[in-house]
């Protein structure tokens, strides 16, 4: 992430700050660049910025957001030349009391439909491209399951990290290569493609290996980082891509053989038994023995009503 | 013809990554010199090719004058002239091209020291970031212009 400092973050932002969008009209075509002069309180974000000057000063204002808490990933943009989520950014991160100016883009390497607000179609035909899915050759298995796949901690920890990826798209609007070709499959696509080639559980590794053996997909990778730089999940795109490459590079030489995980029992492990403090007493009435030897009840069609 | 030149212009300002692609400094990122190493290995890549073009024109000199006159040329890179300071330019990019381009094949083909993937906690900064590839960046400019100096001081000053 672009530097988080939590002193800077808790700090109280300049009494004043002059915001500069970079706003843009699709009817006319015109673009320019939009001076607002707003109050601030403490603990203000880009994003409540943002907002008080579509409630007070300029109602015309457009962009996107919705869960104002980095979660739902629709809020990127640029701040001060870095692509940040707004409702993540204090203001106080971005403006100092001797440059109390933020300058508030569109993302980069996105289409503009109006204003801050970005157009995420390629973006997502790009994600949806990899086949971000599991994948498994018993497709009645999958479909109908009467058992779970097997998937150890470790196992898990290999892809937990990149299948943090909130899809906001930061990391492509900072990648060097996006902004020149706009065929490549983007930091986004990749770490996702390499989320789910080395899951355990999904089959169709081959399939996406092949998807993405092109100086389209991780052949047009330079390791700039700036995706993992920017990234507000810690989602590390770029350490998924080096691995994919080398990944890809292994099954070419046939040195790759992927570990898969069938369906399996579900673990029943006796759990120990915690002992009773030795001065706990029952309510009267109540029969421990019995009660550990009754099977829980959920009762489903009730609590459905 | 007007129209098709305000539609491209119209087309790059719904893009505006062109302007990434042609400033590299117009995005501000913390944290990142291997963003910085990027850039370079492009210019110095551009550079190498131009000097490898000229370079095969200038050593047919023995085919064309004979031996005497390369050895002419290249004792007159001695000097401090125009053509010897571009010279001791164009080696310093390709120095640079050659010395990122082994950090590079260690970092994208054998995915070498990018750290392991783990559980985000603060202060949230990428393993890759913080693996041991960074210190080969360090190194990488460090050997870089140390090497360029050392020929320097070779070409000019003995
Ligand atoms: S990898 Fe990170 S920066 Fe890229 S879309 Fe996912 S969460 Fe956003
Ligand atoms: S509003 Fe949801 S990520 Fe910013």
């Amino acid at each position: 992430m672009a530097v988080f400092d939590p002193k800077v973050a808790t700090r109280p932002p300049p009494r004043k700050v002059k915001v500069v969008i970079r706003k843009y009209n699709p009817e006319t075509g015109k673009a320019w660049w939009q001076e607002h002069e707003i109050e601030t309180y403490r603990g203000m974000t880009v994003l409540d910025a943002l907002l008080k000057i579509k409630e007070e000063q300029d109602h015309t204002l457009t962009l996107r957001y919705s869960c104002r808490m980095a979660v739902c990933g629709s809020c990127g943009m640029t701040i001060n030349g870095t692509p940040r989520l707004a409702c993540q950014t204090q203001l106080a991160q971005v403006a100092s009391n001797h440059n109390p100016v933020v300058r508030v883009e569109p993302m980069y390497n996105f289409k503009v439909v109006k204003d801050l607000l970005t157009d995420f179609t390629e973006f997502f035909e790009k994600h949806r491209k990899v086949k971000p899915y599991l994948i498994r050759e018993d497709i009645e298995e999958q479909e109908n399951p009467k058992l779970e796949y097997r998937l150890t901690p470790e196992e898990y920890e290999e892809f937990y990290q990149y299948s943090l990826c909130i899809a906001c798209g930061l990391c492509v609007s900072a990648c060097p290569i996006f902004a020149s070709d706009t065929r490549f499959l983007g930091p986004q696509a990749l770490a996702q493609a390499y989320r789910f080639v080395i899951d355990p559980r999904d089959e169709g590794y081959k399939v996406r290996l092949e998807l993405v053996d092109s100086l389209d997909g991780v052949f047009g990778c330079h390791f700039a980082a700036s995706c993992s730089a920017v990234c507000p999940k810690e989602v590390d795109p770029a350490a998924a891509i080096q691995r994919l490459r080398s990944l890809l590079l292994k099954y070419r030489l046939k040195l790759f053989r992927k570990k898969i995980n069938g369906p399996v029992e579900p673990l029943r492990e006796v759990k120990e038994k915690v002992p009773l403090p030795g001065d706990a007493q029952t309510l009267d009435g109540v029969d421990l023995e019995a009660l550990e030897n009754q099977p829980v009840v959920i009762p489903v069609e009730i609590l459905s009503k | 013809m007007g129209k098709s030149v305000r539609d491209l212009v119209k087309y790059l300002d719904l893009r505006p990554g062109w302007r990434a692609f042609i400033d590299p400094f117009i995005l501000k990122l913390w944290n990142n010199p291997e963003r910085v190493a990027f850039h370079m290995h492009r210019i110095t890549g551009v550079i190498t090719a131009f000097f490898i073009f000229i370079h095969i024109i200038t050593t047919n000199v023995p085919a064309r004058a004979g031996w005497e006159a390369y050895l002419e040329e290249v004792r007159n890179l001695e000097a401090i002239t125009p053509t010897s300071v571009l010279f001791y330019l164009a080696m310093g990019a390709v120095l640079f091209h050659g010395i990122n381009g082994v950090r590079l094949i260690l970092v994208e083909a054998l995915a070498w020291g990018i750290g392991r993937p783990e559980k985000p906690k603060p202060p949230y900064i990428a393993p890759s970031l913080r693996g041991r590839q960074r210190a080969l960046i360090h190194v990488t400019f460090a050997l870089w212009i140390i090497l360029w100096l050392a020929l320097g001081y070779v070409m000019f000053l003995t």
